[in-house]
């Protein structure tokens, strides 16, 4: 039977350390969480007063509903989502070829383009990571 | 056209999103990712925001067909849509662990609708397990609810007949509650019956 991602080691580790290379790439980051499609924490870096398994399931929500929208107006693949509010923004890309979602908190300091930017990298990166035996 | 917002909750797996689609008239509105909790229910996706339908029930009512996600990890959306319906429909599966312990569970979550509109419960899977009377789950509210009364019937989620049957006896006991409220002037707070 297959490990869940959020309950396999390859999925975590390898989270770990995709999402420790996104600060580098955007400093202004205040929280970052890999969930599960499903919205099931897998790992997740800085931001200790933040509830990782509720942020995993709102952002599991978000992504779904977003998707949705796309598809409903059939825009194709929806590629990521955006919620920017006034004292900062979430960025959520999926991790191609994975029931993953990476979704990364900013604060306003730093400019969306830089954000999701960085957002898209590190999920190359971890596809990338994953790829690896 | 006058409508309802109806809710239909209930844990994973109990059949929201089969009723939902057995009823609607549209294309129903999902929102499946793949289930990574196959310990819970034993199946390849699941719901993670809302299903949402749509159903006419004569030319000039419509009902809003909303489902919330079964597990508690998302229960921001049982708040969110909650706040728009005017009742619940609860789907409990019969071979669940503690099915009569998790109907009343769920009635308590979301027991403003009950005071607002109505409650009803549709046993789903009742083939599946040697013995689900209703007397039970009937016995059991009543004795943690004295003053409460709850519909509760078997049902298949996949039925548009017997979902129908669910539904439409939520909608009456919707329509009593609100005539009754109208008749001694009481309001029955937001989300109730609108017109467009």
């Amino acid at each position: 039977m297959t490990l869940a991602p959020h309950l396999d080691s390859k999925y975590i580790v390898r989270g770990e350390l995709a999402l420790g290379g996104l600060r580098d790439l955007a400093p202004s980051l205040r929280y970052a969480s890999l969930l599960t499609e499903d919205g099931f924490s897998v790992v997740s870096v800085a931001g200790k007063e933040f509830d990782s398994n509720r942020f995993a399931s709102m952002a599991s929500s978000t992504q779904a509903l977003a998707d949705a929208v796309a598809r409903e107006l059939q825009l194709g693949d929806n590629e990521f989502v955006i919620v920017a509010a006034a004292h900062g923004h979430v960025v959520q890309v999926r991790v191609d070829d994975h029931p993953l979602v990476l979704a990364a908190l900013f604060t306003d300091k730093e400019t969306i383009g830089i954000s999701l930017t960085a957002a898209r990298r590190t999920a190359r990166r971890l596809k990338t990571l994953l790829m690896a035996n | 056209m006058a409508e309802h917002v109806i809710l239909f909750a209930g844990p994973m797996g109990a059949g929201k999103t089969s009723a939902i689609r057995a009823l609607s008239e549209i294309d129903v509105v999902s929102t499946e990712a793949a289930n990574s909790d196959r310990s819970v229910a034993d199946k390849p996706t699941t719901t993670v925001a809302l299903d949402y339908g749509e159903i006419g029930i004569n030319e000039a009512e419509k009902v809003r067909l909303y489902g919330v996600p079964g597990q508690r990890r998302f229960d921001f959306m049982w708040t969110i849509l909650a706040e728009r319906a005017e009742g619940v429909l609860l789907l409990v599966n019969a071979d669940a662990d503690n099915p009569v312990e998790t109907a009343i569970e769920y009635v308590k979550e979301f027991f403003a609708l009950y005071e607002r509109g109505g409650i009803v419960i549709g046993l789903t899977r009742a083939d599946l397990v040697p013995r689900a009377l209703i007397e039970e789950y009937a016995n059991a509210l009543a004795d943690e609810m004295p003053d409460v009364m709850i519909p509760v019937l078997t049902v298949d989620a996949r039925s548009q007949e017997e979902m129908m049957t669910l539904l439409m006896t939520l909608i009456a006991n919707i329509e009593l509650k609100q005539a009754v409220a109208d008749s001694i002037g009481v309001g029955v707070g937001s989300g109730g019956r609108r017109a467009r």
